[in-house]
């Protein structure tokens, strides 16, 4: 027995081979572990770290946490260039060979309803981002990067009258804002075979420029995201002062999971 | 000799932790939070016509110097304006993120 | 085929669909981490300093 199983994913049998120079989680390259009609996608992991308690130790690492995710990230790309997989979140781990076996047989039918939903999809991120005009920077005295400095105001009537002109841009800004990104939603989902919004993103860790308004994610088979995209890059540049990124192919890590609600 | 037992986590937060600081971004947070108020009541206020002349220069100027002064604060402690914020968990930040 | 640049992915990206996305499955050992205990471990909490004894928001 070495060790725990940490398990990327799970996937119908694919007969290609493993793109070879995958380290893996704990530098263990993956291995494949079949069920039946199924494949869970595993790596032998220490338990030292991979233990409950040293496990929660070290999601709260950013270290640990970056180099973990991008392991399990290149594992699971490397899947998608063979076969549709099925993502599970980080850090799922069993105990043994036994228990990941146990786990595919209780919810085979779940994953199978999963899979067919899927199969020969990916996943396309789109990100909104409200960037603020730099002619509205709020502090008169301090300059914008990219602008030539607010006048400073002659008076306190003048200050309170270039509050407002500044508060009802930023309004305005925030109102198409809003407009835009819900209409960019809407027509994505319709397009796409699924859509999920995910919580906005926090600045400070993304180091990206302006307020995230929309974080969505949208399932699109691949032979219909050139179209996917093409839209999204047409769109870019329909609002002043906002910014649209796109993200992918991922594989389908945001739709994964639609089977707990159908109940199993 | 004390050492740490291992070597610290990496946070994202590289910037050196001052208990002086911490207190001003508090503090300032919580002045930024009122300058935003009476700027948004005095904009309200001033929309609806409800002050004299003079009273709206006199609240346009204490506006005004207040602005100015919590610059100027603020660049002492080496504190952007994004950093005058509290999450407040689920209910989100305290000061808007614009 | 595609326009997006290939660029390094961005961890942000990756943390919302690795710690947000994906089938939750009560594996053996991390039952709790797959369920409750991932949704607690935000972003916000890798930026501050983490204080384990904060109650979940959300309940157990």
């Amino acid at each position: 027995m070495t060790g725990l199983r940490y398990v990327y994913a799970v996937c119908r049998p694919f007969g290609a081979a493993l793109q070879s120079q995958l380290a893996g989680v704990a530098d263990d390259p993956p291995r494949l572990l079949p069920h039946g009609d199924l494949v869970a996608v595993v790596s032998h992991v220490p338990e030292a770290d991979f233990g409950e308690a040293a496990l929660r130790d070290h999601l709260e690492d950013l270290d640990w946490l970056t180099a973990t995710a991008r392991a399990h990230q290149q594992v699971v790309d490397a899947l998608t260039a063979v076969t549709t997989p099925l993502p599970l979140r980080l850090a799922t781990v069993f105990k043994d060979d036994s228990g990941v076996r146990v786990m595919l047989e209780e919810r085979e039918a779940a994953f199978r309803r999963t899979l067919d939903r899927l199969d020969g999809r990916v996943e396309w991120g789109v990100k909104v981002y409200v960037e603020a005009d730099p002619a509205q920077q709020a502090q008169s005295a301090r300059p914008a990067a990219s602008a030539e400095p607010a006048p400073k105001p002659a008076s306190g009537r003048d200050y309170l009258r270039q509050r407002r002109r500044q508060s009802r841009a930023n309004e305005d800004l925030w109102s198409r804002a809003e407009q835009f990104a819900t209409g960019l939603h809407a027509t994505l989902s319709d397009r796409a075979d699924g859509a999920r919004l995910h919580a906005p993103q926090n600045p400070r860790l993304s180091g990206a420029a302006g307020r995230n308004v929309l974080n969505a994610a949208y399932l699109v088979a691949r032979d219909a995201s050139e179209e996917f995209v093409e839209m999204v890059d047409r769109t870019k540049d329909d609002a002043p002062g906002i910014r649209v990124e796109l993200t992918g192919p991922w594989a389908a890590y945001s739709f994964a999971g639609e089977t707990e609600e159908e109940g199993s | 000799m004390t050492e740490p037992a291992e070597p610290r986590k990496r946070r994202l937060d590289l910037e050196p932790d001052t208990v002086e600081r911490d207190l001003m971004k508090l503090v300032l947070t919580v002045v930024e939070l009122l300058r935003q108020l009476m700027e948004r009541q005095a904009l309200r206020r001033v929309d609806e016509g409800d002050l004299s002349e003079d009273q709206e220069e006199r609240i346009g100027l204490t506006l005004m110097l207040l602005d100015d002064r919590m610059t100027e604060l603020r660049d002492r402690y080496g504190l952007r304006p994004e950093d005058l914020n509290l999450d407040l968990g689920p209910l989100g930040p305290l000061l808007p993120r614009e | 085929m595609t326009v997006v640049e290939r660029r390094e992915i961005a961890l942000v990206d990756l943390l919302d669909r690795l710690l947000a996305g994906g089938v939750v499955i009560t594996g053996d050992v991390t039952l709790r981490i797959a369920d409750v205990d991932l949704v607690r471990i935000d972003l916000n909490a890798l930026i501050s300093s983490v204080n384990r004894n904060v109650p979940s928001p959300f309940g157990d």
